[in-house]
């Protein structure tokens, strides 16, 4: 496959578009997507609908900072939550009512995005495992706020506004919010893996340090992103919560809901735009389904066996994996296709020595 | 009001204790396998059912039972790791072992469901509940117990890193692991060991939990966010760092527990970002080199 | 030299379109063969109408088997189990047999939205169980009243769910259980009727963070301030098993005469006593809001010799001499074993559910929902094994009484101590016994 970057005039990346097919297909993805309430009327279609998109756009949201720069956020439910609480308060203080509501949606973007500079700027400082570990120490400092503050409502928490909608049609709006918020942040997501952004990114997910030498202003970098996935989280916390109509604080701020989204960016393929939608796509509705008519704690273990099974497996995710096998069954016999450059280059003293299998 | 304090201090040093058992696994696990083990508080209540199973079946001494389950929970950390960690490797490593050992923590809950069911549990026996009266305070035999075991776990744990060739590998391993293979020391068997190790002494962290709360599968996860932030504040991989951060956590969270419970558990999360805000590495914890 | 990954190569288009058709088809699947039914002119009140006699009818529940309720949640189900199996046993409702529909909800709020949204708009059921928690309640009770469907439940009772937006306006919960905010007002007039000399001075009130633990405690708190009993610690701590140890070791630092304990489960009042114990502190009085109605969940927990003199409000017993609920008590031991005390309250609170349901389906005749939901509106009085159940206007139970029960016999014994002198009253111990370790 050819390069996703062309060197254009003054060094200005510019971007590869798509092939007719590849856009053809886009379309087609798109045109079902839009047409499935009508298709598919039934209120129980379209309510996994909703929640397999909310999830798509959480999913992608969160890849867009982790999956790129490589540090692996398990406290994106700082977000959700936030974005959900924030539409509740705004709702309660400012007495909005019904479909008024639905304007108070970019607030949540807003407050995703303001609690995202402080938490960003104090977790970016470290790396890795530490990062990964003050981001579970912040989402439950959120959720432990949530429970004590007086103005989010305790452990009481929050009500929506009442929609008087009919039942049979009631969950088509939420879901044409929710495929505007996953388009937007598929399409956010595909705009920056091909910008001189998304490059910054991965190459600071490959060797920060480098990457830093090579005049990258990391910090910046890394909270751009980080402030741009809080922000969608947060605004899609708060459609969640305003079609559930509450918020209470250990649903805003579900210990295990980051977890179910590093399970659906991997199984998808961590770092690609299509991966957390695929993943998202086959998780979320799935787990609905199945939690449903399961009684036991079969469902646990074979749960847990799945996610095993997943990353054993599939260990870079199904659309890369995916991807490379069907384009080595169709190579057969042709000569190899040269490999793309990687992302940042490498000097030939520090070949990386064979991992250590530990 | 000043006995109020000192009654938190004594409870969380004490309580302290009781973490720092459960958390040296994790650090230790930590140092050599570089993996964030999410499946650590599954493991506390695996080995809380395992001395419970004991000593109903039994009637074994709670910490007479740690002779069976120890080597017991010591096997099964082994073949944990050698099947599911020891594959995973790659760029994503960092993602994959946090989904590998949340699968195993869902794994191990899931059966400890099936066979004990959801109904809470709590190991007893007669120092449980009874205690010694010092300086006008009560203490708990079962708390000073699990002080003395943290103690000595934490000391037969040095003694074992400073001075058997064993513990000289595992050294070697967490300062610089290529530099390790290339002197000929066999990375995967330092680290299927030391696993075991860690989920080993988990066993006695499992056990005197189990004796001093209730505890049904679920009572994991509320664990694993604090051991984790034991660990770090402690440094990753100091497994004296991992009893002094126990120690003064919980201890801290005990003395604001006089003003107001419900934020004590902030103040909790809230030092932990405050310390490695100032020191990034935690109490004890090395400064790492190439931090990727 | 790493290879790279396409993105966005073709085959993955390929892959990612099949997925997501696949996915809809699931979702499609899901809704089987009801679509057709959308284009009927759709009214916010669904009204099905009776089935014939050979249909059975339908009653759909979504309940916590697994997740963070799952104790409870398994116990409704027993319950209601038991319930369908009564009412079957002896000819079905209006003679049409009961067929329950339950799901889970593994204790998560989008689950159980997505769970009652199947049963109604899938399967299609007459009539509707709610769920457990009134975290869990509050959501499900929109979707019912979207559809329009009277839900009764013996769960959800914290304020939030009786003030929900979408009840204030459909009216459509049913909480069939007693209202918590007054249960310990018995023990509060039992204090009161103590002559000045042996009236207890002191009191301490440590309550879980909880909607349910909190407000009785707290009216308890202020009346019997008001008495003179000096508060000497009141606060609120998290519900989580960590976080109990501290407080108790205040309490019992504070040497208080009454403890009124603001608990929602078995643990926290075993991790309590247990503290209590290891500070050799015992309170004179020792009541809890919930935990010791458990039946032998409790006394296994903290000791048979522990459990005396422990005291629980509540308006159910399994020694309740009420003839449905003896009957309830017996098929529930022959199903499921133990004995009598092993009966938790949650079953109770299931099985009333139940008796309402089938109440209001023969009176009205049918399982139409807004004639069911007006029905129980009306101020009529309703039996259940808990008693009386009359419904205000946001469905909270006004008929149901608080009794505080006590165990006694060496923790053989769970009986009905307070209100002094009523029916079924015992006498009360009036001082917790030392432990017994």
């Amino acid at each position: 496959m050819s390069e996703d970057h062309i060197e254009g005039r003054n060094g200005l990346t510019r971007l590869r578009g798509l092939s007719g097919l590849q856009l053809a297909f886009v379309v087609a993805l798109l045109a079902v997507a839009v047409a499935f309430p009508v298709l598919f009327p039934n209120p129980v279609a379209t309510n996994y609908g909703v929640y397999a998109l909310i999830f798509v756009a959480v999913a992608s949201a969160w890849n867009i900072f982790s999956g790129l720069s490589g540090y692996i956020s398990l406290g994106h439910a700082v977000f959700f939550g936030s974005g959900a609480y924030t539409l509740g308060i705004a709702a309660r203080d400012w007495h909005v009512t019904g479909t008024g509501v639905f304007a108070l949606l970019p607030l949540a973007a807003v407050a995703g995005a303001l609690i995202a500079v402080p938490f960003g700027l104090v977790a970016l400082r470290v790396r890795r495992h530490t990062f990964i570990v003050i981001t579970i120490a912040v989402f439950f400092i959120f959720q432990l706020m949530a429970y004590n503050l007086s103005f989010t409502g305790g452990t009481t928490g929050l009500d929506a506004p009442f929609l008087p909608w009919g039942a049979q049609t009631y969950n088509n709006p939420f879901y044409y919010i929710a495929l505007a918020c996953a388009v937007g942040t598929i399409a956010l997501a595909w705009l920056i893996r091909r910008s001189r952004f998304g490059l910054q990114l991965r190459a600071i997910r490959d060797d920060e340090d480098r990457a830093r030498g090579l005049g990258v202003h990391a910090m910046r970098v890394k909270l751009t992103a980080f402030v741009l996935s809080g922000a969608i989280t947060g605004l899609v916390g708060a459609v969640w919560f305003f079609y559930l109509t509450q918020v209470q604080p250990p649903s805003g701020f579900d210990p295990l809901f980051d977890l179910s989204v590093v399970l659906m960016a991997f199984l998808g393929g961590l770092g690609t735009v299509s991966g957390p939608v695929l993943g998202a796509l086959i998780i979320e509705p799935g787990q609905l389904y199945l939690t449903a008519n399961t009684n036991g704690y079969i469902s646990e273990i074979l749960l847990g066996s799945l996610f095993l099974v997943a990353v054993l497996l599939v260990p870079r995710g199904i659309i890369p994996t995916g991807g490379e096998y069907l384009r080595r069954l169709t190579s057969r016999g042709r000569t190899a296709i040269p490999a793309a450059a990687p992302s940042v280059p490498q000097a030939p003293d520090t070949a990386p020595v064979r991992e250590a299998q530990r | 009001m000043t006995r109020e304090i000192y009654q938190a201090i004594v409870d969380g040093i004490l309580v302290g204790g009781v973490y720092a058992l459960m958390a040296v696994g994790l650090t230790l696990i930590f140092g050599v396998l570089d993996i964030i083990n999410i499946a650590q508080g599954a493991m506390v209540i695996l080995g809380a059912y395992l001395s419970y199973e004991l000593a109903a079946r039994l009637h074994l001494d709670l910490f007479l039972g740690l002779l069976v389950t120890v080597p017991a929970m010591f096997v099964i950390g082994v073949v944990i790791q050698w099947a599911f960690i020891r594959p995973l490797r790659g760029r994503e490593r960092t993602s994959m072992t946090l989904l590998v050992s949340y699968a195993v923590a869902l794994i191990i809950e899931g059966i400890l469901y099936e066979i004990f069911g959801a109904n809470p549990r709590q190991l007893s026996a007669s120092y449980v509940t009874s205690s010694v009266h010092v300086f006008g305070f009560y203490l708990s035999y079962i708390y000073l117990y699990g002080f003395a075991l943290a103690l000595a776990l934490v000391a037969g744990l040095y003694l074992l890193l400073y001075r058997t060739t064993f513990g000289r590998s595992v050294r070697a391993t967490m300062q610089d692991e290529t530099a390790a293979r290339l002197i000929g020391i066999n990375i995967s068997r330092v680290a299927a060991i030391t696993y075991g190790i860690g989920v080993a002494v988990t066993a006695a962290g499992g056990m005197v939990f189990g004796a001093t709360n209730a505890f049904n599968p679920n009572s994991g996860y509320d664990l694993i966010s604090r051991l984790l932030a034991i660990i770090i504040l402690g440094g990753l991989g100091s497994i004296g760092g991992a009893l002094v951060a126990a120690v003064f956590m919980i201890t801290l969270e005990s003395v604001v527990d006089i003003w107001q419970p419900t934020w004590a558990i902030v103040v909790f999360y809230a030092a932990l970002v405050l310390v490695l805000l100032i020191r990034p590495t935690g109490f004890f914890g090395r400064k790492a080199v190439r931090a990727q | 030299m790493r290879p790279s990954h396409p993105w966005l190569s073709k085959r993955a288009f390929a892959l990612s379109g099949a997925a997501v058709l696949s996915v809809s088809v699931l979702a499609a699947c899901s809704s089987s063969t009801s679509s057709s039914t959308s284009t009927s002119t759709s009214t916010s009140t669904s009204t099905s109408s009776s089935p014939s006699s050979s249909t059975p009818i339908t009653i759909g529940a979504s309940l916590s088997l697994t997740g963070d309720f799952s104790t409870d949640g398994q116990n409704f189900q027993k319950g209601y189990e038991l319930w369908a199996a009564d009412v079957n046993a002896h000819g079905g409702l209006l003679g049409h047999q009961v067929v329950l529909k339950i799901l889970n909800d593994a204790s998560s709020p989008t689950q159980v939205d997505t769970n009652y949204q199947t049963l109604f708009a899938t399967d299609h059921v007459n009539l509707a169980f709610g769920p457990f928690s009134s975290l869990l309640t509050t959501p499900a009770s929109s979707v019912a009243a979207r559809y329009g469907y009277a839900f009764v439940e013996g769960a959800g009772g914290a304020p939030s769910v009786f003030n929900s937006p979408a009840n204030q306006a459909d009216h459509n919960v049913f909480d069939v259980s007693l209202p918590i905010k007054d249960e310990l007002v018995p023990f509060v007039n039992y204090i009161a009727s103590l002559p000045a000399s042996q009236r207890p001075k002191t009191a301490a009130y440590p309550m879980a963070d909880d909607p349910f633990a909190d407000p009785p405690v707290q009216l308890a708190q202020s009346m019997l301030q008001a008495l003179g009993v000096k508060t000497v610690y009141s606060k609120i701590f998290p519900a989580e098993v960590a976080a109990y140890k501290a407080p108790a070791d205040q309490v019992a630092a504070s040497n208080a005469q009454i403890v009124v304990l603001g608990s929602t489960d078995v643990p926290t009042v075993q991790a309590f006593m247990q503290a209590f114990e290891q500070q050799h502190y015992t309170p004179k009085l020792f009541i809890a809001a919930a935990g010791p109605d458990q039946g032998s969940a409790f006394t296994s927990a903290v000791g048979k010799g522990n459990a005396v003199g422990m005291m629980v409000p509540n308006s159910w017993y399994p020694g309740y001499a009420n003839a449905a609920s003896q009957a309830m008590v017996q098929a529930y031991v022959s199903k499921y074993g133990g004995n009598a005390s092993s009966v938790g309250a949650d079953v109770a609170e299931a099985y009333s559910v139940g008796q309402v349901m089938a109440q209001a389906v023969a009176a009205t005749g049918g399982t139409d929902n807004a004639k069911i939901i007006s029905y129980l509106h009306s101020g009529v009085t309703l039996t259940s094994v808990q008693g009386p159940v009359k419904f205000d206007s946001l469905g909270e139970n006004g008929q149901s009484v608080a009794f505080i029960f006590q165990w006694q016999n060496g923790g053989a014994a769970f009986n009905q101590v307070l209100p002094v002198g009523a029916a079924g009253s015992v006498a009360i111990i009036s001082t917790k016994p030392a432990w017994t370790s």
